[in-house]
C-alpha cells in the first residue's frame, strides 16, 4: 500500500474503538443493576402511612434498629413470609430500640388493607404511591427486606421471601447483634 | 450410538472445511485447478456431513433422547412434535448448527451453481466460505457442543421456553439466520473480486439474485419476529427497538443500501469502491449482530445466557473477519477508482446517493442507540438504556427522506435531468399529494408525522401510478394491444424494474399501517373485576368472568370478555395468564379480534391470586394489518424478481476492458 488515505485512518479507529468496545462489555452483566446499597446510608424515606391519616419518617427512628419489608397484595411470596414478619414484629415488639415497617409496593388502597384484614398484622406500613422509595432501595422485586443499624446504615438485603432458614438467620444473625450494638 | 455418529460427522466437517481453506489457497499458489476440485469436493462433502449430524439431533428429539444435555435443556416429552423439531433452534448450541448447516447449504449452492459460470471466483468463494464456515464449527465443536451428553440421563427435558412455543417463532430464527448467512455469498464474490483483480460489473450481475433472497429472508425473518412480540410478548407492539432486533435490522438497512447502489454500478460504472464497502459492511454486521446475540453483553428480551467464553472467541473471530475484508479492500481501493463523474445533482445517480446516503445515516442512528448504554456501562458511567423516543426522533426523518426519494429515484433520468422534465414528472404527484393530505388533515388526522408521512406516501404512489401508465400505454402502443397487455409487455421487458415498484409499493403500504397503528393506537389499563365494564373507542368490553384453565403442560387464569359495540355483541375474548408448570415459566396469551384492518388486543399481565381480579391491558391498532400486508406485497416483489425469466437477447458486453482480469495468468482451470 501507498500510503493512508483518511478514511483508512478513520475506518481503522472506528473498527478498533468497537472491538476494544465489545471486549470490555463482555465482562459485564447487562441485566446487573446498581451496586446493592448494603453498608452505605439508608435513604430518607417521608411517606404517608397505610393505616392512619398520617406520614411516617425514617430520620425519626435514627438510633434503633430498622426492619424495612417491600410487599404488595398481588404478590404470592408475600403471604408465604407474612406469618414470620409477624413473628419477628412479636419477638422485639418490647425492645424500644427496634421498629419494623412495611412498605407497599405497587399495589392499590383498597387491595392492601384487604391483604391485612385477612393476614393480620401488627406493625405499621407505608405507601410507596410513586415508587420513589423503591428506586432509592433498588427494589426489583417484591418481597424484599432490608435491616438498617442504629447509625442508618443498611446492613443487610434480603430478596424474596423471609422464611424458614432465612428468618433464623435474619433474626438471630442480623437483627439481634445490631440490637447488641451500641448506639 | 446415533449422537455420537452425528457429532463425529461434524467433527469430520470440521477437518473438511480447514480442507476447504489450504486447498484452494494451494491452487492459486500452483496455478493447478485440481487443487481447486479438491476444495469443491471439501464444502460439498462438509454440507453432507452437517445435515448428517443435523438431523440426527433431529431425531433424536423425536425419539425423547434426553441423555444429550442440549436436548434436555430445549424439549420435553410433552411437547407438540412441531415444537420437538423447533427446539433445535431453541437455544445457543443448536442455533449456531443451524447457522453453520445453512452457510454449508449457500457455499454448495453456489459452487453448484456457479462452477461453469464463474470458474475464477471459485477458489475465492470456497476459501471465503470456508474460513466463515471454520470459525462457526469451531466454536459449535469446542465451546458449545450439541452433542454433548449428560450422565445420569434425566427422566424428561426442561422444555422449550414456552415463549418460543409458537408458529411464528419456529420460522423466525431459520429465516433470519438464511438471511444473515446468505449475504455470506455476495460477499465472497466481492472478497474474489478484490483478490483477483476483476473489478467489473460481473460479480454484481452474479450475485443479484443471492442478495435479493437473502435480503428477502431477512425481511420475513424481521418481521415474524415482530408479528411474534406482538401477540405473544403481550407489547401491543411490533417493534420495541430491542437490541437484537436491531441487531438484524443494521444489515437489513446495509443490505438495502447495498441493493440500490449496485443498480448505479450496472447502468453507470460508478460506486465500485462503495459497493465493495457496503457488501462487506452488511456481511460484517451480520457477524456482528451475530456477536451482540449470541455473547448476551445487550440487555434484551431475547435474554440468551452470557458466556464470556464463547463471547471472546466470536468476538476474535469476528475481528479476523473485519480485517481481513475492510483491509483487502483498503489495500485494493485504490484500484478501483471510478473514471466517471457525475454529471448532474439533479439526475438518478444523484437520488441513488441520497439514498444510500440516507440508509448510513439510518444504520448510524440504530447502532449508536444500540450500543450507547453499551458504551456507558463501559465507560462506568451510569446505566441507561435508549428507547422509542430517541428513534422516534432520529430515525424518522430519516424514513421519511428515504420514502421520499422511493417517488422520485426511480423516475428521475440518468445522468441529468432538465426543470422541464422535472415538472413533467413531479407536478402531478406533488398536487396529488397535497390534495390527499389536505382530505386527511380535513378528516381529523392532526398530527404532524402522520400528515408529513401520508403526504410522502401519495406522492410517492402518483409518481409510481404515472410510470406505470406510461410504461403501460407506450408498449399497448408498440404492440397494438390494450393498455392492461401493454403492462404486462413491460413486465415482461424490464421484470426487475416492475417488481422493485412491486416492493416500493408494498413498503407504502407498511408505513400507512405503521403509522396509523402506532401514531394512532388508543390504549387502556385497568384492574377489573368480573361484571365491571370499560369503553375504548366504538368498542364496550365486559369482563363476564374470570377462571382457572389448564392445558398439557400449563395451568392459568383466563378471562372472558363480551365486546359490544353500538349496543350489540360482536365477539368474545380470552386473553390467558399462563403458568408453564415444567419450565416454572408465566406467560401472557394475547386475544386478538380483528376489525377491520386493524385489531382490539386484551391481555390480562397479571391476575389476583385469589382470582377475584385482573389487570387488563386493551388496546386499539387501526390499520396494523397493513404492516404484515405490506411485508406480504415486499416478499411477492423479491419473489418475482428472483425468479423472472431471464432475457434472450443479452446484450454484450459493453465494456470489454472492465472484463479482462489482470492476473488471468494466475487463475486455474477447472477441469470439469
Amino acid at each position: 500500500m501507498k500510503r493512508f488515505e483518511t478514511w483508512h485512518i478513520f475506518l481503522l479507529a472506528g473498527l478498533l474503538a468497537l472491538v476494544v468496545l465489545f471486549y470490555k462489555g463482555l465482562w459485564g452483566d447487562p441485566t446487573a443493576l446498581p451496586p446493592v446499597i448494603i453498608s452505605k446510608p439508608a435513604p430518607d424515606i417521608t411517606a404517608p402511612a397505610l393505616l392512619e391519616a398520617k406520614n411516617i419518617s425514617l430520620k425519626a427512628h435514627l438510633g434503633k434498629v430498622v426492619v424495612l419489608n417491600f410487599w404488595a397484595s398481588w404478590c404470592l411470596e408475600c403471604k408465604e413470609e407474612h406469618r414470620f414478619l409477624l413473628a419477628i414484629q412479636k419477638r422485639f415488639e418490647n425492645n424500644p430500640d427496634f421498629v419494623m415497617y412495611g412498605v407497599n409496593y405497587q399495589d392499590q388502597e383498597k387491595l392492601a388493607k384487604e391483604y391485612l384484614q385477612i393476614h393480620g398484622n401488627n406493625f405499621e406500613h407505608m405507601v410507596d404511591e410513586k415508587g420513589k422509595i423503591s428506586i432509592d432501595y433498588g427494589v426489583y422485586g417484591v418481597p424484599e427486606t432490608f435491616v438498617i443499624d442504629r447509625k442508618g446504615i443498611i446492613r443487610h438485603k434480603q430478596i424474596g421471601p423471609v422464611f424458614g432458614d432465612v428468618y433464623s438467620n435474619i433474626v438471630e444473625n442480623v437483627i439481634e447483634p445490631l440490637l447488641n450494638e451500641p448506639a | 450410538m446415533l449422537v455420537e455418529l452425528g457429532h463425529f460427522s461434524v467433527v469430520i466437517a470440521l477437518v473438511l472445511s480447514f480442507a476447504g481453506i489450504i486447498t484452494p489457497l494451494i491452487g492459486l499458489k500452483t496455478r493447478n485447478a485440481t487443487w481447486v476440485v479438491v476444495g469443491r469436493r471439501a464444502v460439498l462433502s462438509t454440507f453432507v456431513l452437517i445435515t448428517i449430524g443435523m438431523f440426527i439431533l433431529i431425531y433424536s428429539y423425536l425419539v425423547e433422547d434426553y441423555s444429550v444435555k442440549y436436548i434436555y435443556a430445549t424439549s420435553n416429552s410433552k411437547l407438540p412434535i412441531f415444537y420437538k423439531v423447533a427446539g433445535l433452534w431453541g437455544g445457543h448450541e443448536g442455533s449456531l448448527l443451524l447457522w453453520a448447516w445453512i452457510l454449508s447449504l449457500y457455499c454448495a449452492l453456489a459452487t453448484l451453481i456457479h462452477w461453469k459460470s464463474q470458474p475464477v471466483v471459485m477458489p475465492y468463494l470456497i476459501l471465503i466460505e470456508s474460513i466463515v464456515l471454520t470459525g462457526f464449527l469451531m466454536l459449535i465443536l469446542f465451546l458449545s457442543n450439541p452433542f454433548e451428553r449428560i450422565f445420569p440421563v434425566p427422566l424428561d427435558g426442561k422444555d422449550l421456553n414456552p415463549l418460543l412455543q409458537d408458529p411464528a417463532m419456529v420460522v423466525h430464527p431459520p429465516l433470519l439466520y438464511l438471511g444473515y448467512v446468505g449475504l455470506s455469498i455476495p460477499f465472497s464474490f466481492a472478497m474474489a473480486a478484490l483478490f483477483s483483480g476483476r473489478l467489473g460489473e460481473e460479480w454484481l450481475k452474479a450475485t443479484q439474485r443471492w442478495t435479493i433472497f437473502a435480503w428477502l429472508c431477512l425481511t420475513c425473518g424481521i418481521l415474524m419476529g415482530g408479528y411474534w412480540a406482538y401477540y405473544e410478548l403481550g407489547w401491543g407492539g411490533y417493534w420495541g427497538w430491542d437490541p437484537v432486533e436491531n441487531a438484524a435490522f443494521m444489515p437489513w438497512l446495509v443490505a438495502t443500501a447495498f441493493l440500490h447502489s449496485t443498480m448505479v454500478q450496472e447502468k453507470r460504472k460508478m460506486f465500485k469502491v462503495w459497493n465493495l464497502f457496503l457488501i462487506i459492511l452488511a456481511f460484517s454486521l451480520s457477524l456482528i449482530g451475530t456477536f451482540l446475540v449470541r455473547s448476551g453483553i445487550l440487555s434484551s428480551v431475547h435474554s440468551f445466557a452470557a458466556d464470556p467464553g464463547r463471547g471472546v472467541f466470536i468476538l476474535g473471530f469476528v475481528t479476523f473477519m473485519l480485517v481481513l475484508s475492510f483491509g483487502t479492500l483498503m489495500i485494493r481501493a485504490p484500484k478501483l477508482r471510478s473514471q466517471i463523474k457525475m454529471d448532474s445533482m439533479v439526475s438518478r445517480e444523484s437520488a441513488f446517493l441520497f439514498n444510500n446516503l440516507f440508509f448510513l445515516v439510518a444504520l448510524a442512528t440504530v447502532f449508536v442507540g444500540t450500543l450507547y448504554p453499551l458504551a456507558m456501562e463501559v465507560l462506568e458511567f451510569q446505566k441507561v438504556s435508549v428507547g422509542a423516543p430517541y428513534y422516534n426522533a432520529v430515525f424518522m426523518p430519516v424514513a421519511l427522506g428515504l420514502i421520499f426519494l422511493m417517488g422520485v429515484g426511480p423516475y428521475i433520468p440518468w445522468r441529468k435531468s432538465s426543470s422541464e422534465n422535472l415538472k413533467k414528472l413531479f407536478v402531478i404527484p406533488m398536487l396529488f399529494s397535497l390534495g390527499m393530505t389536505g382530505l386527511f388533515f380535513v378528516a381529523g388526522v392532526r398530527k404532524p408525522y402522520a400528515l408529513a408521512g401520508l403526504a410522502v406516501v401519495f406522492f410517492v404512489l402518483a409518481a409510481i401510478f404515472l410510470d406505470f401508465n406510461k410504461l403501460a400505454s407506450f408498449w399497448a402502443k408498440r404492440e397494438k394491444s390494450n393498455r392492461f397487455q401493454g403492462f404486462f409487455s413491460a413486465y415482461r421487458n424490464n421484470p426487475r424494474r416492475i417488481t422493485g415498484i412491486i416492493i416500493h409499493i408494498g413498503v407504502l403500504v407498511m408505513v400507512v399501517g405503521i403509522i396509523f397503528s402506532s401514531m394512532y393506537q388508543t390504549e387502556k389499563i385497568l384492574i377489573m373485576k368480573p361484571g365491571e365494564e370499560v369503553n375504548l373507542q366504538a368498542f364496550q368490553l365486559r369482563m363476564a368472568n374470570l377462571y382457572g384453565v389448564k392445558g398439557v403442560n400449563w395451568t392459568g387464569q383466563e378471562a372472558l370478555f363480551d365486546v359490544y359495540k353500538e349496543g350489540q355483541i360482536i365477539t368474545q375474548m380470552h386473553p390467558q395468564k399462563r403458568f408453564y408448570t415444567v419450565s416454572q415459566t408465566p406467560t401472557t396469551e394475547t386475544a386478538i379480534y380483528q376489525t377491520k384492518m386493524g385489531h382490539l388486543f386484551v391481555t390480562i399481565p397479571e391476575v389476583a391470586p385469589d382470582g377475584s381480579w385482573a389487570r387488563v391491558r386493551i388496546l386499539h391498532n387501526p390499520l396494523v394489518l397493513w404492516v404484515w400486508y405490506g411485508g406480504g406485497i415486499m416478499a411477492i416483489g423479491a419473489f418475482m424478481n428472483i425468479f423472472r425469466r431471464v432475457r434472450k437477447n443479452r446484450m454484450p458486453v459493453t465494456d470489454p476492458a472492465g472484463m479482462v482480469p489482470e492476473v488471468s495468468a494466475n487463475i486455474p482451470q477447472p477441469t470439469r
